[in-house]
């Protein structure tokens, strides 16, 4: 931001003389803009991010994230352990959807493992606790979007499916959180006995909690009128910016990972046509507003149920960790591998030299380039959509951050 | 009815029962400070008890709509003595003020915010015969009152040399100076029919039809009139969805952010003060204030004069009070939250100019029936 | 198109700066993953591109019709050896009309890491090529924005090269 911040009043002519001859009197008034501290501790930047805006009154001149606070050097510590160890720092990073997280990690290792096979089961397996977690993860943004733009009471409804589905993870690897569940060549272990029954019962349950939440807060009147038209991201800028995932979507681009260049089951989905990919068309206002990534991410989640369903209707009993030794020695070579991370594609670059510790893990997570965007996006809005408009990117500080 | 009595004479049933039973020889003066100090008393109680009964209301409400409880344990059934247990614990909080306050207005904000809704509800009659004062400027008297709380809020914000503070101040503005029209407008509209300021009259003036003849069925222009005045009395008292002034996810508490202990549990208790002053505002210009079918059966079967009458049109007051600020609880944990230029543009370009057509439809009806 | 094609392509229409290519090697019948018979590569196969010429080259990737690489995924560096002169700067580009992607890496000298800024071609590299310059030293001519994005602004050192030593102490708090 530039050193010099002018307010909102500029005199820049001199005072004249009247033709009765009188001077003009003008009273210098210089306002000067606010500058204005939102967070590292604040409620609605959704974690530790410090963004320093400029106002002017209501108006937002000037926007710049701060990053740095939630830094825990995810990649420094991927070249000093070993391959297997590092499983559980991958769930930290983007802590709302860790089995994405996960399944990541192992897809970009065992791309450095030719021939490797993964057992069907642990395809299965895998598919249904990533879309579960896509699911939570999307019920997290839209509560807490919510909560941002005031309504109190999505936000406990959307945590109640949450803690089901938290509670199915417990059942299936012991943690609510950060899973370690999908490892190198399949998952952890095999479901317990009815948990496949339960998750179809949080299906059918689901699919009638989600018209609430629709009708609750992605329809109310008031909420459409705070986030139609504001923060409007054009397909242009939004390839320019690198964005994927929801906040591509919500632009009206049509690409997901999924169908478009599918990895593990999903090309079977797509040719068998479980699932849409959800696009929006700025029903409410511009196309590219927050309305509509918001409508993306809640519409998600019944195309996640739709894929879950059809992984319990086709799962059938098998091994669920495929042929890999004790001891994990990759080849030598480089690979990226990127899958659709519930705010964009989260992309894994490993590189191995043969042993036991790879030589670079890098994490490309996808709120690190959303929250880019807010540099341009916010200058030009009043201070509630700032809130609106940072809500609507759903960061996850633990990803920008690693 | 047209002699004039001392303002002192009429003022409360405390003076009379102290003129009952006070030794002779004592001033008329000192009566009534007395009796006025008993009645600030129970003022203060009745207000103070008022407020936790709705904090503890708006916990299991909010609880409720959000598919939990709300406080359980704290006393034992349903948690009924939270609200106390708050208080005490507000009591013995440390008196934080920042460093770069400025530390008369920082004090003195939240006594004003308390003093004027304090002020506002001597206004207010308990029962149809007991009353702080009978002040025939009754409503006048207590939009006025009320309204005064604004300095008190601006007060805060800009004493509290927290920028985020003084956006919350700004806002509360903005937004109280818009909504005071529409209020008054809103108001106007009974006051058209029932033609006095007085509540304790104005009350009267509805006892008929068997305690149904309230003013929203006295002329088709009352009922949207309500509706307004009731938007307007939302954001007035900056209640969701007007709670813009506190918004707490991006403000985190707005004004009163800097305020902590008791100083914040003032600006509590003036928001639910606020909020019962409104909802009697509603009920007696309204909704027929003390009368309603049970009020007409006491008054019937036990006489004006009955202390069972009192009671029971006290109970009647207070249960529309109450039902009014259930409805306002419910909107805040239902509705999201307007944003500001919103607010202002649904306070002068909506609500102002339907408040004056239902004025003028009042009017016009009043005239022809 | 697949990596054959979109190399040849890039051939065709003389990208400059265009090195070479490394591939990795198909598997041996009868090898069991993690334990490779012989030596070679695994993995994706990339395209070697001369540092100076990133920019042109990035440029084209992006507008070239039957290319389309729209997006530019990920700009990262990575440190191979501590007594590789070479560091590695990696890139990854995807096309969403095409539905392809395509790595490309250029070896900076550690000695004098400079590299030209891609921020013109893809705005996404701006923060990008901010983390990499704290983390590995390497310094982007021409970038708007040069500060530390993840690191404190005072912060010595290069922390994700390989010779890196860990200070002893930050402001006073013990980092032992």
């Amino acid at each position: 931001m530039s050193s010099e911040s002018r307010g909102s009043i500029h005199l820049d002519e001199a005072p004249r003389t009247l033709a009765s001859g009188e001077r003009e009197f003008m009273l210098d008034v210089h306002t000067q803009d606010l500058e204005v501290n939102m967070g590292p501790q604040h409620p609605a930047t959704h974690g530790v991010m410090r963004i320093l805006i400029r106002t002017d009154g209501e108006l937002v001149t000037g926007a710049q994230p701060h990053l740095g606070y939630l830094h825990r050097c995810a990649e420094k510590i991927g070249e000093n352990v070993e391959w297997l160890q590092y499983l559980p720092y991958t769930d930290r990073y983007d802590y709302l959807s860790a089995m994405n997280n996960n399944l990541g990690y192992s897809m970009a290792v065992e791309a450095l493992m030719p021939g490797l096979e993964i057992p069907r089961r642990a395809q299965m397996l895998r598919t249904i606790c990533v879309e579960l977690n896509r699911i939570g993860s999307h019920l997290v943004a839209m509560g807490t979007y919510g909560l941002d733009i005031g309504a109190f009471t999505p936000f406990f409804y959307a945590f109640r499916e949450r803690e089901w589905m938290m509670a199915l993870f417990e059942k299936i690897c012991g943690a609510r959180l950060t899973y370690s569940y999908i490892r190198i060549g399949g998952v952890f272990n095999d479901s317990p006995p009815g948990w496949l029954q339960e998750v179809e019962r949080f299906c059918d349950v689901f699919e009638e909690k989600w018209q609430e939440y629709y009708d609750l807060l992605v329809v109310n009147q008031i909420f459409v009128q705070r986030t139609a038209n504001v923060g409007v991201i054009s397909k242009a800028m939004a390839l320019d910016f690198g964005l994927t995932g929801p906040m591509l979507r919500g632009s009206g681009v049509d690409f997901d990972l999924r169908r478009d260049m599918p990895y593990m089951l999903y090309g079977e989905m797509t040719k068998q046509k479980v699932f849409d990919v959800i696009v929006a068309r700025g029903e409410m206002g511009t196309l590219g507003d927050c309305w509509d990534r918001l409508y993306v991410r809640v519409v998600e989640m019944m195309e996640s149920i739709k894929q879950v369903r059809w992984c319990l209707d086709n799962i059938k009993p098998g091994p669920v960790l495929g042929d890999i030794p004790k001891v994990l020695r990759i080849p030598i070579g480089e690979a990226y591998v990127g899958i659709e991370n519930p705010r964009g594609e989260l992309g894994h670059y490993v590189v191995s030299d043969g042993g036991k510790i790879a030589v670079r893990c890098r994490v490309r997570g996808p709120s690190f380039v959303n929250v880019a965007v807010l540099e341009e996006l916010l200058p030009g809005t009043l201070l509630a959509d700032a809130v609106a408009i940072v809500g609507s990117t759903d960061v996850v500080i633990g990803e920008t951050d690693r | 009815m047209n002699v004039p009595m001392s303002a002192v004479e009429r003022s409360n049933v405390f003076y009379d029962l102290l003129a009952k039973f006070a030794p002779a020889g004592v001033p008329t003066w000192v009566l009534a400070l007395t009796a006025a100090g008993v009645g600030v008393g129970i003022l203060i109680t009745f207000v103070s008890v008022l407020a936790m009964f709705s904090v503890w209301m708006e916990r299991k409400v909010s609880g409720h709509i959000q598919c939990r409880y709300g406080p359980m344990y704290v006393g034992g059934w349903h948690g009924w003595a939270q609200s106390l247990a708050d208080g005490i614990k507000l009591l013995s909080k440390e008196d934080l003020i920042p460093l770069g306050a400025d530390r008369p207005l920082f004090m003195l904000a939240p006594a004003i915010v308390l003093a004027s809704i304090f002020g506002a509800l001597t206004a207010m009659p308990l029962t149809p015969s007991v009353y702080f004062a009978d002040i025939d400027l009754g409503l006048f008297f207590i939009l006025a009152m009320s309204s005064m709380t604004t300095i008190g809020v601006v007060m805060a914000g800009w004493a509290s040399a927290s920028k985020w503070s003084l956006y919350g101040a700004m806002r509360e503005a903005a937004q109280v100076v818009a909504y005071e029209i529409p209020l008054g407008l809103a108001l106007l509209v009974p006051l058209l029919v029932v033609g006095t300021l007085n509540l304790r009259e104005a009350s009267e003036l509805q006892s008929g039809w068997y305690g149904m003849h309230w003013l929203v069925f006295q002329n088709p222009f009352v009922f949207p009139a309500l509706l307004l005045f009731f938007t307007a009395a939302l954001a007035e008292t900056k209640r969701a969805p007007f709670d813009l002034p506190e918004a707490e996810s991006e403000l985190v508490a707005g004004f009163m952010t800097e305020y902590s202990g008791i100083r914040w549990s003032f600006f509590f208790m003036e928001e639910y003060a606020a909020m019962f002053l409104m909802s009697v505002v509603a009920a007696i210009f309204f909704l027929g204030g003390f009368e309603s079918p049970v009020t007409h059966l006491a008054r019937e079967q036990f006489g004006a004069d009955s202390p069972i009458y009192q009671a029971t049109a006290g109970f009647v007051l207070l249960l529309k009070a109450m039902f009014g600020i259930f409805l306002m609880m419910w909107l805040r944990w239902t509705l999201p939250r307007v944003r500001i230029d919103q607010v202002m543009t649904m306070g002068y370009k909506y609500l102002t100019p339907l408040a004056l057509v239902c004025v003028l439809g009042a009017g016009v009806w009043e005239a022809i029936f | 198109m697949d990596f054959q094609g979109i190399h040849d392509h890039l051939r065709a229409i003389g990208a400059p700066g265009l090195l070479g290519v490394d591939e990795p090697r198909a598997m041996v019948p009868g090898e069991k993953p993690g334990h490779p018979k012989d030596p070679g590569r695994a993995g994706d196969p990339y395209v070697l591109v001369d540092p100076n010429k990133i920019v042109e080259f990035i440029a084209i990737c992006r507008d070239d019709p039957r290319l389309a690489f729209e997006i530019l995924m990920d700009l990262t560096a990575v440190d191979p050896k501590a007594d590789d002169p070479n560091l590695w700067l990696v890139l990854q580009l995807l096309s969403i009309e095409r539905r392809h992607r395509l790595s490309i890496k250029a070896l900076i000298p550690k000695s004098n890491a400079r590299v030209p800024s891609c921020t013109a071609v893809h705005r996404t590299a701006q923060w990008h090529e901010r983390e990499c310059a704290e983390m590995y030293g390497i310094k982007f001519e021409g970038h708007p924005d040069p500060r530390n994005i993840l690191l404190p602004d005072d912060w010595v050192g290069f922390p994700m090269r390989k010779d890196y030593e860990f200070p002893k102490e930050y402001h006073g708090i013990s980092c032992e």
